[in-house]
């Protein structure tokens, strides 16, 4: 409370500060070329000094007091008697802590009752030292930064090198994520992988991870099944779909509608992009699926499954198009009128222009979208929740049901699960290998991309 | 070959052929257009069909609720709305300037080059991943609270921030170079010109980028499980930490759902999300169309 | 004299609303070489595409009058532009060669108009055309190269070839010569020299000694109109319009 105040007291001394500087300055200011920097500047200035060591000191008044605030409770005659169990110890200290910070509720051990007087009173105490410390260095930034306001004080270069700081922090911040998704990502596969082998997992063909079944756990890791029902959803059945619906598509728009036309299509094909994921896993579960199931049926297979690997690769595939499309006109686009042109002027019908020479100049940019395309397939989540199953088939029927690597991720990672089972841990391996995979296709289509772009510029 | 051969039966049969090959192409061209957009209409009909029946009143302001007749969308959308909160406040500064900073000031150095590879590749990694992230490095390791908009908000914002980088930079890219060297003519410094004059004539494209980045992020559901955002929410979160539900995630609670009533209300709840999704996405558009400055 | 190969009459292009071509009217004869000079935007690609409906191809661009092409409407509504563009062939300002090899860039057009029943007649149609074109003895050994790995002078010899292949009866050529040094520039002049024997040629230029060279007959144009026509040594030493004679004499640009 009285912390939060506090922040709000150094905003304010940072806003009398700009104004202070800026005034101090335009005194100094006797004309054209007497300053090297402008009075807004030393304004700017000023406030960052108030402000940034002030925000420091409170970040670390806030990291070490409810440590004090502890120790001080402790130290009363009420703490005497606690049990020394630290697992007990912990939840009627916590228990207190909420109580102390919420008047309203009321304690259910008498112990943390007992507790939330000292606690209220250590809180109160360690606040006021904290805000007495922020305000004093607020005040020393504020005058250290004040007296450094001269005519020559290059007041603007300070400030620029801060934001350009800022700028670059935030730069950086790209590289932490890449950095945090590998770093637990491997860790935690590390983990699995002590219990069961890298090996067994990358080659088995059995996965049922609940089975505690056999002595040896590696039997029961083999994921084999999953990459497969990832690669013939996503990469096969989806892209039957999308790729030929996409490009021909592409084709229509860049070549034969009218502007009028495209300037509403193109849109419209953008929402199939836009619509959630859980959306057309819904879709895939409640329409399509059942009208696969009943296409099994008067097949006449036997108990056709609800799930199949077809609904959700279908559905898949209609939610790529709009990628596929959009990729394969960035392709087309990029080829020189000249190319068509040249073909036309022989006397070939804009059919035969696309096919002979539009598409094979085009084929990088285009192949590289597919690329991207799979890479987002595989690594779609909902739709397979949805529509796909549970069962790990190694089987080529599409009416089968299949299950994916998304898929375990989510099963592994939801409802009861213990902390550090290889059962848990194995979504993390999977998510391991997802990354693994996708990296791979979206730098290789990016590179691809760049050298097509590059050739015809 | 002359004239007349070009009137040679042959010729003539030839070129018909030809022409019916090119007709036949076009037709395939319109039929894929077609088809896609005939899966589109049917998808918004059949839930507008299943879902319209529950939009009331009582809907949009309710909560979860195991009877599905009381249940409503307003605790989710709640939770949404806090989430988005933090997506926003933290991927839009952060992605902002991390644009500016690689368009303009980032020298051309090999760590660079691997900043933008990392961002590239980030925008195209599975959202699951980043979930996975989340579970590992806010619950797992810091401890945050699960469930809560605000570890949804902070994986989601990873999420968003490349793809604000990336329109960002786009953006910053189409102002000519012309407006940059007429400030500089006027002697202002570089950090000058950038946030004086590049960055106003590019906000509208930074913000389109920004509102399809962030209709992105509301409609993902992948992520927000692996934090456990599936809370059963039976009044709407009030803080940044209390448990909550989020939209998409309603959806996918209720579409498992075995009561067949509750098939209603997903329709129900995916039509108000898909409403959100077109008003963000209208927006963008409006923008983008009011805003654009062709150089 | 023999009926004129190409007869244009009051022929006007529109892009949109705007007017790119005035009123211009026109006899082209076969044997000889046109050439079509006049300032930059004066309208000399737009007429010139008008002669095989290359504008077709542009959204938005119109024709209005008539053009005869042996006494034929090319654009009646019986003229099939892609027979059209067969007999009519084009050779554009710069080189554009198909992403595909030398072979089958030449190969290309015979192929899509089904004018070889085997092989051994498109080896000989490839052969012939790289031979008028000059580039036989360059490129025999290899054929099965990229087009566009060729030297820019090269590759619009290849392009003429590849009009060639199709035996047209006019060949149009928009600036061929503007990309390229005065070396290639000298092979391709002395090519449309030996061509003209074959086919009727219009070649658009800015270089007024290039249309001296190589032009029996020169056309000015001057913001979408014709202004003159006439023989060329009549047009370049004794203009009739002062227009002309400015715009020879380097009074404007
Ligand atoms: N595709 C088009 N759309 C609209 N206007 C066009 C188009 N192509 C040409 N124009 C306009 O038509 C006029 C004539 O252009 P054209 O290209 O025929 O000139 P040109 O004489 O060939 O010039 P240059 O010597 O520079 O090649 C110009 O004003 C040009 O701006
Ligand atoms: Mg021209």
């Amino acid at each position: 409370m009285i912390l939060t105040g506090v922040l709000l007291a150094v905003l304010g001394l940072g806003l009398v500060g700009w104004f202070a500087a800026r005034g101090r300055a335009r005194l100094l200011y006797t004309g054209r070329g007497s300053m090297h920097s402008m009075p807004a500047y030393h304004g700017w200035h000023l406030a960052l000094w108030i402000v940034v060591p002030a925000l420091v000191a409170w970040l670390v008044w806030q990291a070490v007091m409810p440590g004090l605030v502890q120790g001080a409770v402790f130290a009363t005659p009420a703490a005497h008697g606690l049990p020394t169990d630290p697992f007990q110890l912990g939840a009627i200290v916590a228990e207190a802590q909420t109580i102390a910070s919420d008047p309203g509720a009321v304690a259910f051990n008498p112990e943390a009752q007992a507790l939330v007087e000292p606690f209220r009173a250590a809180q109160v105490k360690f606040g006021l030292i904290g805000a007495v410390i922020v305000l004093i260095v607020a005040f020393a930034g504020g005058a250290f930064g004040f007296t450094r306001i001269r005519p020559n004080f290059k007041a603007r270069t300070h400030v620029e090198r801060l934001v350009l700081g800022v700028l670059l922090a935030a730069s950086l911040l790209a590289i932490l994520t890449t950095f945090g998704i590998v770093a637990s990502l491997v860790f935690e596969a590390g983990m699995f992988f002590k219990d069961v082998s890298p090996i067994a997992f990358l080659t088995g063909t059995h996965w049922s991870p609940a089975s505690t079944m056999g002595d040896n756990i590696n039997n029961n890791f083999g994921a084999v099944p999953l990459f497969w029902g990832t690669i013939y959803i996503g990469a096969i059945i989806a892209m039957v779909v999308a790729i030929p619906l996409g490009l021909m598509s592409a084709i229509y728009l860049t070549q034969y509608a009218t502007r009028d036309v495209r300037k509403w299509v193109k849109p419209l094909l953008e929402i199939l992009a836009g619509i959630p994921t859980v959306v057309y896993g819904y879709f895939a579960a409640l329409t399509v699926a059942p009208l696969i199931r009943d296409f099994a049926a008067s097949l006449g297979m036997a108990n056709p499954s609800t799930e199949s690997a077809l609904a959700a690769g279908l559905v898949m595939g209609v939610m790529i198009i709009p990628f596929v499309s959009s990729m394969a006109d960035d392709a087309l686009a990029a080829v020189p009128r000249a190319m068509s042109d040249g073909s036309l002027a022989l006397g070939a019908t804009r059919s035969e222009t696309i096919k002979k020479v539009l598409l094979p100049a085009a084929l990088p940019g285009i192949v590289a979208g597919v690329m991207l395309a799979i890479s987002r397939a595989i690594g779609e989540t909902m739709i397979v929740v949805m529509a796909a199953g549970a069962a790990a088939n190694l089987s080529a029927n599409p009416f089968a049901s299949m299950t994916t690597v998304t898929y375990q991720i989510v099963q592994m990672l939801t409802g009861d699960q213990e902390f550090n089972s290889p059962k848990t841990l194995s979504a993390f391996a999977l998510g391991l290998v997802l990354f693994i995979v996708t990296l791979i296709l979206n730098i290789v289509a990016l590179r691809v991309v760049k050298r097509f772009r590059e050739a015809y510029e | 070959m002359s004239k007349s051969d070009w009137n040679s039966p042959e010729a003539v049969r030839r070129l018909a052929k030809r022409h019916a090959a090119e007709k036949r192409f076009k037709l395939v061209g319109l039929g894929a257009i077609v088809l896609s957009l005939g899966f589109l209409a049917l998808l918004l009909v059949i839930m507008l069909k299943n879902g319209v029946a529950g939009l009331d009143w009582d809907f949009l302001s309710g909560s979860d609720s195991t009877d599905a007749t009381t249940a409503g969308v307003w605790g989710a959308a709640k939770g949404s709305l806090l989430t988005m909160l933090v997506t926003l406040l933290l991927s839009f500064p952060m992605g902002v300037l991390a644009a500016i900073y690689l368009e303009e000031f980032a020298p051309k150095k090999k760590w660079i080059e691997w900043v933008e590879v990392s961002i590239n590749n980030l925008a195209a990694v599975p959202s699951i991943i980043f979930g996975l992230l989340g579970l590992a490095v806010f619950i797992n390791t810091f401890q945050m609270p699960r469930s809560s908009p605000l570890v949804g908000g902070l994986t989601l914002a990873l999420m968003t921030m490349p793809v604000i980088v990336i329109s960002g930079r786009n953006a910053i890219k189409a102002v000519p170079p012309s407006i940059r060297e007429a400030a500089y003519g006027i002697g202002a410094s570089k950090v000058q010109t950038t946030f004086h004059h590049v960055l106003p004539l590019a906000l509208p494209g930074i913000l389109t980028g920004t509102i399809i980045g962030m209709a992105r992020a509301l409609g993902e559901t992948a992520p927000l499980l692996m934090i456990g955002m599936r809370a059963f929410v039976v009044t709407p979160p009030d803080s940044l930490t209390a448990p909550s539900s989020v939209l998409p995630m309603q959806i996918f609670l209720w579409s498992d759902e075995i009561d067949k009533a509750f098939v209603q209300n997903t329709s129900a709840a995916i039509i108000v999300l898909l409403v959100f999704l077109l008003a963000m996405n209208g927006i963008a558009i409006y923008l983008r169309n009011k805003f654009e400055v062709r150089w | 004299m023999t009926e004129a190969k190409i007869t244009a009459r009051n022929v006007d292009v529109f892009y949109g609303q705007k007017k790119a071509i005035n009123d211009v009217s026109i006899d082209i004869d076969n044997g000889i070489v046109t050439a079509f000079i006049g300032p930059s935007g004066c309208g000399k690609s737009t007429f010139l595409r008008t002669l095989n409906r290359m504008n077709d191809t542009i959204a938005g661009a119109r024709v209005d009058g008539q053009i005869l092409l042996d006494g034929e409407d090319i654009y009646a509504s019986t003229m099939d532009s892609v027979a059209l563009r067969a007999r009519v062939g084009m050779v554009f300002q710069k080189p554009n060669p198909f992403p595909k090899s030398i072979y089958e860039n030449i190969a290309y057009g015979p192929r899509i108009h089904g004018l070889a029943s085997a092989k051994s007649d498109m080896d000989r149609i490839v052969e012939n055309a790289l031979t008028k074109a000059g580039l036989w003895e360059e490129v025999k050994d290899r054929l099965t190269d990229a087009g566009t790995a060729l030297s820019g002078g090269q590759q619009q010899r290849l392009c003429i070839a590849r009009a060639i292949a199709v035996s047209p009866e006019v060949i149009l050529m928009d600036e061929p010569c503007s990309a390229l040094d005065p070396i290639a520039t000298a092979r391709i002049e002395e090519l449309i020299d030996e061509l003209k024997e074959s086919f009727a040629i219009v070649i658009v230029t800015h270089s007024m000694q290039q249309a001296a060279r190589v032009s029996q007959r020169t056309a000015f144009f001057h913001l979408g109109s014709m202004v003159e026509y006439g023989e060329t040594d009549q047009i370049f030493t004794n203009p009739r319009e002062t227009r002309t004679k400015d715009y020879i004499t380097g009074r404007y640009g």
